[in-house]
């Protein structure tokens, strides 16, 4: 580095934080991109807590066959809260959050494009936690509808308690601050992107993001009218899913599924990009086929708006639109699969440091694959017809999104610690949470599979004493606290590094992408000097002008 | 900055898609009325085919004001907006008017799913005009106050942007709800 | 008569479709010097697809019994065949035919990529309105033009995407968008035909029977009109909307299949702040 050009005025004020003399507000008033994202990830923590203890409810209630530890009404608000909680308050704002925080210091920007909009979309979600939560106030409890809310059960008729209002209310206003993130972040990459760093230089977390915020502003949009609907059959007596007048519960299925299982990608997606910037630097390799990667994600991205009707198999659509409908599912297995060999073949002959991020991003891909597999299973409609509303497919999506998107969060939680707080997180806490995730996960989960196929259906608060069901239940129940003495130590973790753990240095991982070459963490305005960016890896250029990477490479 | 254009283009495409839901709704329960208020038998397609056209008109003199905006030309710039803002009002008037005569019939929003379908679809319509027609007359406040000389400005560029969409989403409306019934 | 009789007897070779083959064959033949290239195997190959989709059973049956494989033409007249055409054609043909005035300006307006879009989009939508769809099953140079129509606007439709001269085409990112949308367009109609019911195009509940092989698609194919006509709708729903993606993969391949200057585009960045590429200088 010969020569550098400062970018900003000085602006030597430092993070604010809570001790500081402006305290908790500079916290609320602010609208930088990196305290929106942490609170963002403080409140997902929350959340998470929340979601996780209603779990343990419903495993503790499924522990032995016809145990009464609650009612039925409690229980479908139990499994009805822990699907919302964990879906749109847990891992689609940790990735909205932790995108938020890492797209403008990865691509050398000083902020999000509009920072105000920023600080919107994140107190819409507290708004809508609240709205959602605020429900267990009301006379007869939350939403008892599941997290999908099929019509007309949630109709006035047969819900006449305010839950599904709330519900609806609530996640209407998160899907508002999806939006706005999404196209927040859309403006941002587009247009914010340092000198040097084209598209196709992209970090491939930050493709990813740029995918989900396409899905995200095409797709909310559908549930979003979906829920003004609904709100105005429950709070006007209009007509539209309640077939008794003429509506059509189908309807709302077609909106929700439409939505639903783009969703699915929105969740997944952003965790596909973490492992991808994971797996590189811990294997010391560059990623294996970029643009494969980045393509593959376009094509997911493409294919998810069109397969929605394969949740919808035992509604009875016909022969024909079940057979388009499983081919179309199967198709997307294919640029997933993309991935899943790139990134086998990035660890492939590299050298593997198995910190506690590779860990988990190695276990991503082992639980992933497991969920996917199921997946493709299920995509094929006579296959659907038996599992389908059985723990089969609890199983299935467990795998995907717990196996898939929380274990890639765990990664990026590791991973990034020391960028966010200035201190790494504690390794052996990290290894002892590692190992009792992985068994905990796959004790709680995988037995569920055979629970599926034997029959034992979901959504349904208890079940006869058959020949090995309670055991197995029994078994997924030990396995669930089990994941809960690893969150504990989880946040243990995180409360502990932060006042106790080894000051992290700017780049403690030896990374390459531009986040890393700031402070940690970085100052107000994210960079005094950003690099020449001329290829995929900045940093790596940087280190070793003499084995420049070559710019769009092809070769790994 | 070519930001806040992106975003609000983004912002309307999005926006779109709201408004195909909508009127895939409508769609769907088109013809499945059996008995009482529909499209065909309770809507009046010339009145609100008269209303529509100020609304046509208002997209006009919306570009207008941004022509005047370009050539620097204050006072013109005023006008327009104001006029615009005008039509807009007038279309409201007219759509405020032939709900209360559809509400007078005891044709509401909870009749059947023609009301249902018809109520929500205009609604959210006339609901996106009226957010319009605020931005506007903000608009047209700041310019009273002596802002937006020209020859460029994103925040008029982005409302005449939001107000074109507006105008675009009730041609389909009107297509979908009013001709394809009479035609 | 069983399936294969069928498919072998009810060939109609139409004079027009292969004088317009032969035509559009010989002025491309002048144009390239007939020289046989990997350009020349697309765009004969084009070729060869249009006239099997004009004068192949599907053609008989799509105009007699069976509005499913009225589809699959309609998908292969509008949007395979006007691409392996436009793809056929080398891109110094094409900038000879640009130079010509009147050539240049009218493709200057239908290259547009939001015309282009429109007349896409709406020829698939107008052409499948109920009432145009059963007067064009009636009048035969009404069919002809509409077969016509599907082609050339095809050909527009695709040229913001791969127009054979590149600077006629539209960024990788935004063609994905241009033609996701494409796909949506699709989708509703698609959508709107697979679940309307049966009976939508209404020629096709009680066809006339001429060769007596309504007993065997009805019966032993399990095509009712029920059936036949969501297999169309999800044709033009799934595997429709699959060739946009496709195509949309293509442009992002041949993205980064292309070499990237390292020469850093000239807009200033993000808000005015500098990097320090200058020093590789």
């Amino acid at each position: 580095m010969s020569t550098r050009i400062p970018l900003v005025p000085e602006n030597i004020k430092p993070l604010p934080s809570l001790k500081g003399n402006e305290g908790m507000l500079s916290w609320v008033s602010s609208v930088d991109h990196k305290q929106i994202g942490l609170m963002y990830l403080m409140s997902t923590l929350v959340f998470f807590i929340i979601g996780g203890l209603e779990a343990l409810v419903i495993r503790i209630q499924l522990a032995q066959p016809e145990f009464d530890f609650i009612s039925p009404e409690v229980y479908n608000q139990m499994f009805t809260m822990h699907g919302t909680t964990m879906i749109f308050f847990v891992v689609m704002p940790f990735l909205i959050g932790v995108g938020v925080y890492l797209v403008p210091l990865m691509i050398g920007a000083r902020d999000m494009a509009f920072p105000r909009l920023n600080a919107l979309s994140f107190w819409l979600v507290i708004f809508g936690g609240i709205l959602l939560y605020y429900s267990f106030l009301t006379q007869s409890g939350p939403s008892e509808v599941g997290w999908f809310a099929y019509a007309p059960l949630s109709e006035k008729p047969f819900s006449l308690n305010k839950g599904p209002t709330y519900w609806a209310l609530g996640l209407l206003a998160v899907g508002i601050s999806s939006v706005s993130s999404g196209l927040n972040n859309i403006v941002t990459i587009l247009t914010m992107r340092v000198k040097g760093m084209t598209m196709r230089r992209l970090p491939l977390f930050v493709w990813m993001i740029l995918v989900t915020s396409f899905i995200l502003i095409f797709v909310i949009p559908i549930i979003a009218s979906a829920f003004a609907m609904m709100l105005l059959d429950r709070l006007l007596d209009a007509t539209f899913f309640t077939p008794a007048h003429g509506g059509s519960a189908i309807l709302w299925q077609h909106f929700f599924w439409g939505f639903g299982h783009p969703e699915v990608y929105i969740l997944i997606l952003p965790a596909f990009g973490i492992i991808s910037e994971v797996i590189p630097v811990f294997s010391r390799k560059p990623i294996f086929g970029y643009s494969f990667v980045a393509g593959s994600t376009v094509a997911i991205g493409l294919l998810s708006v069109g397969v929605w009707a394969h949740h919808m198999f035992a509604v009875g659509l016909g022969n024909v639109a079940n057979a388009y409908f499983s081919l179309a599912s199967m198709l997307i297995a294919i640029p997933t699969g993309v991935k899943v060999l790139n990134w086998v073949a990035t660890m492939w002959g590299g050298k593997i440091y198995f910190a506690t991020p590779m860990l988990f991003a190695t276990a991503f891909i082992i639980e992933f694959v497991m969920g996917g597999l199921t997946g493709v299973a299920i995509a094929s409609a006579p296959i659907n017809w038996v599992t389908t509303d059985t723990y089969f497919i609890v199983a299935h999506f467990h795998y995907v999104l717990f196996g898939g998107s929380l274990f890639a969060i765990f990664a990026g939680v590791y991973y990034w610690f020391p960028k966010f707080t200035g201190r790494m997180m504690s390794e052996t806490l990290g290894k002892w949470h590692f190992w009792l995730t992985v068994v905990g996960f796959n004790m709680t989960f995988f037995i569920q599979h055979f629970l599926g196929v034997m029959g034992m259906p979901r959504r349904t608060y208890t079940y006869h004493d058959l020949p090995y069901w309670g055991s197995m239940n029994l078994l997924s129940t030990i396995g669930a606290f089990v994941l809960a003495i690893s969150v504990i130590i989880f946040a243990w973790n995180i409360i502990w590094s932060l006042k106790h753990g080894k000051k992290a240095p700017d780049n403690p991982w030896n990374a390459w992408t531009l986040e890393w070459y700031t402070t940690s963490p970085p100052a107000v305005h994210n960079f005094d000097l950003v690099p020449p960016v001329r290829g995929r890896r900045p940093l790596w250029d940087l280190a070793h002008p003499d084995q420049l990477d070559e710019p769009n490479s092809k070769v790994v | 900055m070519a930001n806040n254009k992106m975003l609000i283009g983004f912002f309307v495409a999005s926006e779109s898609i709201f408004f195909v839901m909508l009127i895939l709704a409508y769609v769907n329960f088109h013809g499945t009325v059996t008995d009482g208020p529909t499209a065909a038998n309770s809507l009046d397609p010339l009145r609100t085919g008269i209303f529509s056209l100020f609304l046509l008109a208002s997209s006009f003199s919306m570009w207008l004001a941004g022509r005047s905006l370009v050539s620097k030309n204050h006072f013109m710039m005023k006008i327009w907006i104001l006029v615009t803002i005008i039509l807009g009002v007038l279309f409201i008037y007219g759509q405020a008017s032939e709900w209360m005569g559809l509400i007078g019939q005891n044709i509401t929003i909870s009749r059947n799913v023609f009301g249902t379908t018809f109520f929500t679809l205009t609604g959210f319509h006339g609901f996106h005009v009226c957010v319009g027609l605020l931005m506007l007359t903000i608009l047209l406040g700041l310019a009273m106050f002596g802002d937006f000389k020209g020859p460029k400005s994103d925040g008029v560029e982005c409302i005449s942007i939001y107000w074109h969409f507006v105008d675009g989403v009730w041609i389909v409306v009107y297509s979908v709800i009013y001709l394809w019934a009479f035609f | 008569m069983n399936i294969w009789q069928v498919l072998s007897s009810t060939w109609n070779m139409e004079p027009w479709v292969l004088v317009s083959a032969l035509a559009v064959l010989v002025a491309y033949g002048l144009g390239t010097g007939f020289k046989f290239t990997k350009l020349s195997a697309l765009f004969i190959t084009g070729i060869t697809i249009y006239v099997l989709a004009l004068v192949s059973p599907l053609d008989y049956l799509g105009r007699t019994y069976l509005f499913s494989a009225n589809m699959i033409q309609h998908i292969l007249l509008l949007l395979v065949v006007p691409l392996l055409l436009l793809l056929g054609i080398p891109k110094t043909l094409a900038e000879k035919a640009l130079a010509i005035e009147p050539i240049g300006a009218v493709m200057k307006v239908l290259g547009n990529p939001i015309v282009a879009w429109f007349l896409g989009v709406g020829s698939m939508w107008v052409w499948h309105l109920p009432s145009l769809h059963e007067s064009v099953l009636a009048n035969d140079n009404l069919y002809i033009t509409q077969q016509i129509s599907f082609v050339l606007i095809g050909m527009i439709f695709w040229w913001p995407v791969f127009a054979p001269v590149e600077s006629r085409r539209l960024s990788p990112l935004v063609s994905t968008l241009y033609l996701s949308s494409a796909c949506l367009g699709c989708t509703i109609l698609g959508m709107l035909i697979t679940f309307a019911g049966a009976g939508l195009y209404a020629s096709y509940m009680t066809p006339v029977d001429t060769i007596g092989i309504l007993p065997l698609l009805r019966g032993e194919l399990c095509l009712t009109p029920g059936v036949d006509q969501q297999i169309g709708g999800l044709t033009m729903w799934v595997p429709g909307c699959l060739i946009y993606l496709a195509a949309s993969m293509v442009t992002i391949a041949r993205w980064y299949g292309a070499p990237e200057d390292y020469e850093i585009s000239s807009n200033s960045g993000a808000e005015g702040l500098l990097t320090a590429t200058q020093e590789n200088k």
